[in-house]
């Protein structure tokens, strides 16, 4: 047997794209169809809400490859979503694809000296210290008043321009959403997918992942770049939405919301994000006749999740539809049971 | 000179109280291995309840602080034998199950009381004075109690069976309970006893600082540096830890100003983090 065979074995079995990325790849795509097709402003801010949401849960979604549960989103939108903010307020800089480059580049290229520091740290301490990163992030959004705004935070951002053409009514703003949104997924679906050996060994046991000669730091630091970066796009598209840059939009328990979405809708497949934040950003529409209840109705959903359907919603449905179709079945419930479900 | 003297007073009550919160923290940590997310909302509780049973059933205060106690405790208690145990085995699960128990307490909370703070106030008022060094008594009782409290924890721990056992438990689950320690029952005490300190915290700070739904957030984020600093499931380290951390934020927040204190002592973790990534007093890294 030669090692040709067993890679070629790994490709026949897990295609690049499984059905999961294509499902969700082809979801978000389809929400560009919302301001075609309604004006209904209930609608189309829902669905800007919803993409917000699923793109910032997916910082949480690349860094769970690795088993790492990271509370460091609401930082790295804050980051991205001042920045563009800076730009189009103080500089003028009003292109959408010189913004969003921004949006993904810079907290990118912060994750990765924070990454040399605390991605030694491994399991709790990985979990304390990006929860205390969101803490700190809070805090010098408010002392560092003359370039953010401080208390204040930074208002009156222009609309964002495409092409010279500005964006400035609803559906534009959603159209916007809807293109950070589909770059955040895109590039998390192909960086995923890409190392995705990579990430089940570091996920399984990075000691001997480490130990067999793979540089676990390198794929570590790379993830928590991109995480961030695309983190950064979701922060654009929440400042760009509100048009305002504003200290409490990137509140740190808000992290709590990113895991959440994440857990809820299943932590083993891109579409469980998306469907997280589908069906808990609408619960708390449904459900917000007093939003301050949100948190508890999450709360409850975490622990009968954890408790009870550990895969999330797409864990469960999917095991559902192979019961259905016996162990052998195609499309969605092919993608290699062992690495795609890690140990769920 | 008597500023200086003033805020170390103040440092240091500030201290006991997070050695408090911290203890009940790092006992979890080191006893169970579960980072407890729902920490603050004990914390909370723990003052809403003695606020309930002093200002509206007209309880005596130190019987609130009791009963503060108890509930905390017996909350706990139930949270750890009905819910936590269950997972116990994966560290990411035990963090959510927290995380998720301490929304559903801030909201139950929030639910029941309003989200505005009530009025709650500590029973003794007035200032003892020394030359010009002045230190409200309200502050004074709570530093007493505090340091009361920690005194017991060290010689539970340390002096007695069952500190023992806890820290035998805390070295090996297995070897322990297959030595014969009753980890059916400690397990859920080692928890409540530190739910119980946090409530107790609560009771006795809340009427001096504030009280409202969402105060356990900081209380959370403080626990989270004071464990680091001192190293996850060290008892001794997280007391160093506390009163470090105490005295910075006293000293910051009189000399620097505004929340310049928080950011130091952040800066002083991360950098505490680079040089010595298990704490000050911690050992090597719970394989969790």
């Amino acid at each position: 047997m030669s090692n040709a065979t067993v890679s070629r074995l790994l490709e026949r079995r897990s295609p690049f794209f499984s059905g999961y990325e294509w499902v969700t790849l082809a979801l978000v795509l389809a929400t560009f169809a919302v301001p075609f097709l309604t004006v209904n402003p209930q609608i189309m801010s829902q669905t800007n809400l919803i993409l917000i949401a699923a793109t910032a849960a997916l910082g949480v979604y690349i860094m769970l490859r690795m088993d790492l549960m990271s509370f460091a989103v609401p930082s790295f939108m804050a980051i991205g979503g001042y920045t563009v903010a800076i730009l189009s307020i103080r500089l003028g800089i009003t292109d959408v694809f010189v913004l969003a480059a921004a949006a993904f580049i810079v907290p990118a290229l912060l994750a990765i000296p924070l990454g040399w520091l605390i991605l030694r740290l491994k399991g709790v301490y990985f979990v304390l210290v990006t929860f205390v990163l969101t803490e700190i992030v809070q805090l010098l959004l408010f002392e560092a008043a003359p370039l953010t705004g401080g208390a204040n935070g930074l208002v009156g951002m222009p609309a964002v321009k495409i092409f010279g053409f500005e964006l400035w009514d609803n559906s534009h703003v959603l159209l916007t959403t809807a293109g950070l949104a589909f770059t955040g997924f895109l590039i998390t679906a192909i960086f995923t997918r890409r190392y995705r050996y990579e990430f089940a060994a570091i996920e399984k046991n990075d000691v001997l992942a480490e130990s067999l000669g793979l540089a676990c730091w390198k794929y570590k630091a790379l993830a928590f770049a991109v995480a961030a970066g695309v983190s950064g796009l979701a922060g654009f598209a929440l400042v760009n939405m509100l048009m305002t840059a504003h200290p409490t939009s990137f509140a740190p328990m808000s992290s709590v919301n990113y895991i959440t979405y994440t857990i809820v809708g299943g932590k083993a497949s891109i579409l469980g994000t998306l469907v997280g934040a589908i069906l808990l950003v609408s619960a708390t529409d449904y459900f917000a006749l007093s939003g301050e209840l949100s948190p508890g109705l999450y709360g409850l959903l975490i622990i009968v999740v954890t408790l009870v359907a550990k895969g999330g919603v797409i864990g469960m449905l999917t095991k559902t539809v192979q019961r259905l179709r016996g162990r052998n079945g195609g499309g969605l419930t092919n993608p290699k049971p062992a690495l795609a479900e890690g140990k769920s | 000179m008597e500023g200086f003297i003033a805020t170390g007073l103040i440092g240091i009550s500030l201290g006991s109280q997070y050695t408090l919160l911290a203890l009940g923290f790092t006992l979890i940590f080191g006893i169970l291995g579960v980072v407890n997310f729902a920490h603050g909302g004990f914390y909370v509780m723990g003052g809403y309840v003695a606020y309930y049973c002093s200002a509206v059933l007209g309880l005596p205060y130190v019987v609130a602080l009791l009963i503060a106690l108890a509930a905390t405790f017996v909350l706990g208690w139930l949270f750890e034998v009905l819910i936590l145990e269950r997972v116990i085995d994966d560290h990411q699960a035990t963090l959510m199950v927290t995380m998720g128990f301490y929304l559903v307490l801030a909201t139950g909370i929030l639910v029941i009381f309003g989200a505005e703070s009530p009025e709650f106030s500590f029973p003794i008022s007035g200032v003892w004075r020394v030359g010009d060094v002045y230190f409200p008594y309200a502050n004074m009782v709570v530093l007493g109690a505090c340091l009361a409290a920690i005194v017991f924890v060290f010689w539970l721990v340390y002096r007695t069976n069952v500190g023992r056992s806890l820290r035998a438990m805390a070295e090996d689950r297995t070897v322990a309970s297959a030595l014969g320690m009753p980890t059916k029952i400690l397990f859920p005490f080692a928890f409540a006893l530190a739910t119980g300190l946090a409530g107790l915290t609560g009771a006795l700070v809340t009427p001096i600082l504030a009280l409202a739904p969402h105060v356990g957030d900081p209380v959370l984020a403080f626990s989270f540096l004071t464990v680091i600093l001192g190293g996850l499931g060290s008892v001794t380290g997280a007391t160093i830890a506390a009163f470090i951390v105490g005295l910075i934020e006293a000293y910051a927040a009189v000399y620097l100003g505004g929340s310049k204190g928080a950011l130091t002592l952040f800066v002083l973790v991360l950098v505490i983090l680079v040089i010595r990534p298990q704490g000050l007093m911690g050992k090597e890294v719970r394989r969790a």
